[in-house]
């Protein structure tokens, strides 16, 4: 059995993941190229976790930047500053933690639904970001800097060298193709099934026996500490974290991408999170006003595709839904 | 004798100075459909409603097997065994008929919070939902988008749903409205097997259904009980024909 929904799906992904694998040799290190894609290829596990969220469970939120946010500033604080730790001990670290922030928000959060919830997530975030971006201790509006990035040796054995921009890249695509795995699975879950129960008809679910409230909790606790795992990506990428990172402004963005690539769709956030990048770096060289352009063409695009490029590609592949 | 499986002792539930229950006791036995007819606004919907944990009661109590349940959470209800349909259509349209069951049988059977197995994996749940298919006569369409087939079959999804929770006792709050005379008969055939195995409380404004189906009906007048009978005695006593059914012919 397969994990993909439909046609046009599978042939994305096999695409997407064929041609990651290789471009870099064709970019025979070109490090401004290979940084970028590994940028967008970070932002889109960050717009992927949002997408499963809004998409999938019906929660919308304004202050997943937060999580983001978080994920880098976690990871800064944490780690010693002149030693170099073990990565994947510290995306434990980082996941767990982050998962443990987002179970207290999420149970105050949650209480809540619609434009409620839009507006206690965007409250939160916006705390967030102004206690980092007042605090001394923690490098205020400049934020902290990460002098020694991690290794990323397993039992003694390394691989990986995160200084190097290809090994990274590779790095953040398997993150990706790890993360659409995860989010393919628990969408076809036991879980899965009251997921999409809940979020077509609550009230429905709720008469049926679940504690809808618990499942909310749980998808939120997945997707933020994802999020999470976004950010410690970006913070090691650019070597520091600001307060930045959590502005609502990304939230909004990341928002907009999922829309553009497909909104509950999973795979659709890569194809947001590159058509935007792709259509901002490229608009940004034409004209100087290439906010008032961009905003225009996503407004025509986002009526004129009303499932997004997944549901547009699914089309063209005959599919239907 | 069959036994009392729910009961309501004194029950009232009030929507600020209204009293849609006022001091209501009744008694629900198994293996018995039990109506409960009534004017507009007499609040049929709201006991069952109240019954089931959606509303939960200003005052009283309800009794399941003998044991107090009213400070359940609503969905606690279900768990317990009760289990209810709804007036207006409330499925899940974008699944299909089968998923719709499955979604129900899902919560008996457990495992809803396994994040990595497939849900198609577990057949015991989709072994409830195709025979409460079957029970409502929809094995037919279990494949088909619930949004796809009729208005009926959707009001027997409905049935199905609330037999795939293996429940003791179904609240069913109007099964029949806006049906045709055809889709009716099959809704009134379907009860009739229904009932020799659950205790089923039946609120429904098809006086032709609820005569024929009926072991026990209850009169309800403002909120309050007035009258618990078998049909035949309901029919003729004049209390009821005077405060409630009028003249022969008048349409309620």
């Amino acid at each position: 059995m397969s994990i993909f929904s439909n046609k046009s799906e599978k042939i994305f992904i096999y695409l997407f993941f064929a041609i990651g694998l290789f471009i870099p040799l064709f970019l025979e290190g070109n490090t401004f190229y290979i940084n970028k894609f590994s940028t967008i290829i970070i932002l889109a596990i960050f717009v992927m976790s949002l997408d499963y969220l809004v998409g999938r469970t019906g929660m919308i939120t304004l202050g997943h930047a937060m999580f983001y946010g978080l994920g880098g500033y976690i990871f800064t604080i944490l780690a010693p500053e002149y030693e170099a730790v073990n990565f994947w001990v510290y995306t434990f670290y980082v996941m767990l933690i982050s998962g443990c922030i987002a179970l207290i928000v999420g149970l105050i959060v949650l209480r809540t639904s619609g434009i409620y919830m839009i507006m206690i997530t965007l409250a939160l975030a916006q705390m967030t970001f102004y206690f980092f971006a007042d605090s001394v201790e923690y490098g205020g509006q400049d934020g902290l800097f990460i002098y020694i990035k991690p290794e990323t040796s397993i039992f003694g054995l390394s691989f990986l060298d995160l200084e190097n921009e290809t090994h990274f890249y590779y790095l953040c695509l398997l993150s990706l193709f790890n993360c659409f795995v995860f989010f393919k699975v628990i969408m076809n879950s036991s879980f899965g099934r009251v997921v999409d129960a809940l979020k077509e008809n609550p009230d429905r679910a709720t008469a049926l026996g679940y504690n809808i409230f618990h499942f909310r909790l749980i998808a939120y606790v997945l997707s933020s500490s994802l999020a999470a795992y976004a950010g410690y990506l970006f913070a090691l990428q650019f070597g520091f974290v600001n307060p930045s990172m959590m502005s609502w402004d990304i939230s909004a963005t990341a928002l907009v991408m999922t829309l553009l690539g497909g909104l509950g769709s999973v795979y659709g956030a890569i194809i947001g999170s590159f058509m935007y990048e792709g259509l901002h770096y490229y608009i940004e060289h034409l004209t100087e006003y290439w906010m008032f352009f961009m905003g225009a063409l996503i407004i025509v695009l986002v009526l004129t595709l009303k499932h997004g490029m997944a549901g547009f590609l699914n089309n063209l592949s005959g599919g239907k839904r | 004798m069959s036994q009392t499986i729910l009961e309501a002792e004194n029950l009232c539930k009030f929507w600020g100075g209204l009293k849609a229950l006022n001091e209501l006791n009744i008694q629900f036995k198994d293996n018995q459909l039990h109506s409960i007819v009534g004017p507009n606004g007499a609040g049929k919907s709201t006991l069952l409603n109240t019954l089931c944990g959606a509303y939960p009661a200003t005052s009283g109590v309800i009794l399941y097997h003998g044991k107090p349940i009213t400070n359940l959470k609503s969905y606690e209800f279900c768990r317990a065994g009760i289990g209810r349909s709804f007036q207006k259509t409330n499925i899940f349209h974008n699944a299909t008929c089968l998923e719709n069951c499955c979604i129900a049988a899902q919560q008996r059977i457990g495992g809803s919070f396994n994040l990595f197995r497939k849900r198609s994996k577990n057949r015991q749940i989709t072994e409830i939902a195709r025979s409460a298919l079957e029970q409502a006569g929809l094995s037919a369409r279990a494949d088909i988008r619930a949004a796809e087939v009729s208005y009926g079959e959707q009001r027997q999804l409905e049935i199905a749903m609330v037999l795939a929770t293996s429940p003791k006792v179904l609240l069913l709050d109007e099964p029949m409205a806006g049906m045709g005379h055809e889709e009716s008969q099959t809704i009134i055939s379907l009860l009739k097997e229904l009932k020799k195995r659950y205790c089923i409380v039946l609120v429904e404004h098809d006086m032709d259904a609820v005569f024929e189906l009926s072991d026990l009906m209850t009169v309800m007048v403002d909120g309050q009980h007035l009258i618990t009978d078998t049909v035949d005695n309901i029919r003729n006593n004049p209390l009821v024909q005077d405060a409630y059914l009028g003249n022969d012919d008048e349409v309620f």
